[in-house]
């Protein structure tokens, strides 16, 4: 088990590598002189070269990834161009809110998207099985965006029962924060109910259908235990991975979501960074994301362990 | 191989008509539309789409660019039957445009990511010793989700509908790849790729001849769904100001244009949406409806 643990964790490694590799790249091919926009207007070529220098950025393309790479290793993502402010600073900054909204989601989709693929699988071909599936496909095809602004439009302008847009943090108190974050959570859900709710009700029908699910049926076990306990448990490993692999929807969901309703977290601190051309808060954004989904998929390839004992490396 | 492969085996069914029963009564649309009425009416939505945007010239539009300040911020009406935005440009017109970008963006990518991948998974999978190193690429590449990548690439570029095309097309390539991989390891090893081999037959012309033909209909169910994702992907884009260029209307930029106004307008933003929603959707039910179709083992659990 230890051995497996480690072994897992050492194979990200080499994904990282070419994550930090591409990123790197991304500012490296980027347009436009750091060191002329630091010279400002008024530099001579000479000004510009020395610039270059002090800076490093005259060094080969290898040299300047090690370097940068060690300071990444180190916990410094460079400095923002249009705030002068430490990337690292920025994303302190906005990291509450979309964790919040990102774990809200995640419970509020699985807590609805597992026992509506459970009850699909269960009354399969029912009417309620098509009205399940009927949804996951919209949630497919309904942009996150209009979702957003369709849920924002009946619950937050009509019926006024929730904020329209913006944040309020946990240090205001418990109640405000979750309402403030409802909306965006179910928006940013959509598409994440959908992959979990077909991906339970595909793994449910297989289950189902195995041997051990009818002995405990016809030793008289109950509807709910034969669903809940004996067949769920064994559906559990594609279920999870799917999980795992939707965190990526929900990033890139975030990053809308938060333009919509008006929340700053590192999502709008992207699009803001985009609008700009700031590479070195995409590049951090970017980095930061992608080691979360990363270590994410890697606790769910651990988890198989938990929910299917016969795994074993 | 040979030709007439009926199902169970849905991956040899080489396209759609051979995996028909002989036409009844009914005849044979009829049949079809009947066993498959996904294919049906997501074909019969995105033959809409596809009209509307080859003629909205004719469909009762004007300039879709024309600014009229004057006549800014009308509601719907039979005059503007969508109403016109902040600028005064008429909203029916720029929708009816729209549909160009979106379906464009949608097929575009959906074909240049299905070439590429297929040729990056047919060297993975038939080139051993190539295998490692570009799978190492492709996992890294899909460890960056993907419309983050894709708005990383927008932001080293200017924005046009060429590169939004390039950079949604990116993130997809690894996905495909990794499907046609997988498909290549296991169709190697069928008997009549070994038989092949065993006659003497040059590589290119195996993976010509004999799995590259038993890829394609896999293939042509996950081009569908990404041809739908490449779609939404553009309207965020377009909607984050990272995307198509604004002098473009396209069913994101309509939106992007509505966002400040949506509390108060919010029509601006809703027929544009309300347009690429049904068009996705359209896009999703054929590609539901053709996995169903050609692969039937696969119609039974999903």
């Amino acid at each position: 088990m230890l051995a497996y643990i480690v072994r897992r964790v050492l194979a990200t490694i080499p994904v990282m590598a070419v994550v930090a590799m591409f990123v790197f790249s991304l500012l490296y091919i980027a347009p436009g002189d750091p060191a002329a926009i630091i010279a400002g207007d008024q530099a001579t070529p000479a000004d510009i070269v020395r610039i270059h220098a002090q800076l490093g950025l005259d060094r080969p393309f290898l040299v300047r990834f090690a370097d940068w790479f060690w300071h990444v290793l180190n916990g410094d993502l460079g400095t923002s161009i249009f705030t002068n402010l430490p990337v690292t600073h920025l994303i302190a900054q906005r990291v509450e809110p979309t964790v919040s909204l990102m774990l809200l989601t995640m419970v509020l989709s699985i807590v609805i998207a597992v026992p509506m693929g459970v009850l699909a699988a269960w009354k399969q071909g029912s009417w309620i099985d098509r009205l399940i599936m009927v949804n996951a496909v919209i949630g497919f095809s309904v942009p996150v965006f209009v979702i957003g602004y369709v849920l924002a439009y009946i619950f937050a302008l009509q019926l006024d029962w929730l904020p329209v847009q913006g944040f309020t943090s946990i240090s205001h108190g418990f109640w405000p924060f979750l309402k403030s974050l409802i909306l965006p959570a179910v928006t940013l859900g959509g598409i994440y109910i959908a992959l979990i709710a077909r991906i339970t009700r595909a793994t449910m029908l297989e289950v189902l259908s195995q041997d051990y699910v009818r002995t405990a049926k016809s030793k008289g076990v109950g509807q709910y235990a034969v669903l809940f306990l004996h067949a769920l448990k064994n559906a559990a490993v594609p279920i999870v991975t799917v999980i795992g692999l939707g965190v990526a929807l929900l990033i890139g969901g975030a990053v809308v979501t938060e333009t919509v309703f008006a929340i700053p977290g590192l999502g709008r601190l992207t699009v803001d960074a985009i609008l700009r051309r700031d590479y070195p808060v995409i590049q951090g954004v970017v980095l930061l994301f992608s080691f979360a989904y990363v270590l994410v998929n890697l606790l769910v390839d651990l988890s198989y362990t938990f929910f299917d004992p016969r795994i074993r490396y | 191989m040979s030709s007439a492969v009926v199902p169970p085996d849905a991956v040899a069914a080489p396209a759609l008509p051979d995996v028909l029963p002989p036409p009844r009564r009914r005849g044979r649309v009829g049949t079809f539309a009947y066993r498959h009425p996904t294919i049906l009416a997501g074909g019969a939505l995105l033959a809409v789409m596809l009209l509307i945007a080859v003629f909205a010239p004719v469909l009762h539009t004007v300039d879709p660019t024309a600014l009229a300040p004057a006549r800014r911020l009308r509601a719907p009406s039979g005059e503007y039957w969508f109403g016109t935005d902040m600028l005064g440009r008429d909203i029916y017109s720029r929708v009816m445009y729209g549909a160009r970008v979106s379906l464009l963006v949608g097929f575009a990518v959906a074909l240049l990511s299905s070439a590429i991948g297929m040729l990056i998974g047919l060297v993975s999978g038939y080139v051993r010793w190539t295998d490692a190193v570009i799978m190492r690429v492709m996992d890294g590449l899909m460890a960056i989700p993907g419309i983050l990548l894709a708005i990383a690439l927008m932001a080293l570029t200017r924005g046009s509908v060429q590169n939004v095309i390039i950079a949604i097309t990116v993130p997809q390539v690894p996905q495909v790849s990794r499907l046609v991989r997988g498909l290549v390891l296991s169709l190697r090893e069928q008997p009549y790729v070994e038989a092949a081999v065993a006659a003497g037959t040059p590589g290119w012309k195996i993976i010509l001849r004999h799995i590259l033909p038993n890829t394609l209909a896999p293939l042509m169910v996950q081009a569908t769904y990404i041809c739908g994702s490449a779609m939404i992907i553009e309207a965020i884009l377009s909607f984050i100001g990272a995307g198509t260029p604004p002098i473009i209307p396209s069913w994101g930029n309509i939106m992007a244009e509505g966002r400040a106004l949506w509390q108060v307008k919010p029509y601006i933003v809703f027929f544009p949406a309300a347009f690429l929603s049904v068009t996705v959707l359209a896009v999703n039910l054929l590609g539901d409806g053709l996995r169903d179709a050609l692969d039937p083992r696969a119609a039974r659990r999903l």
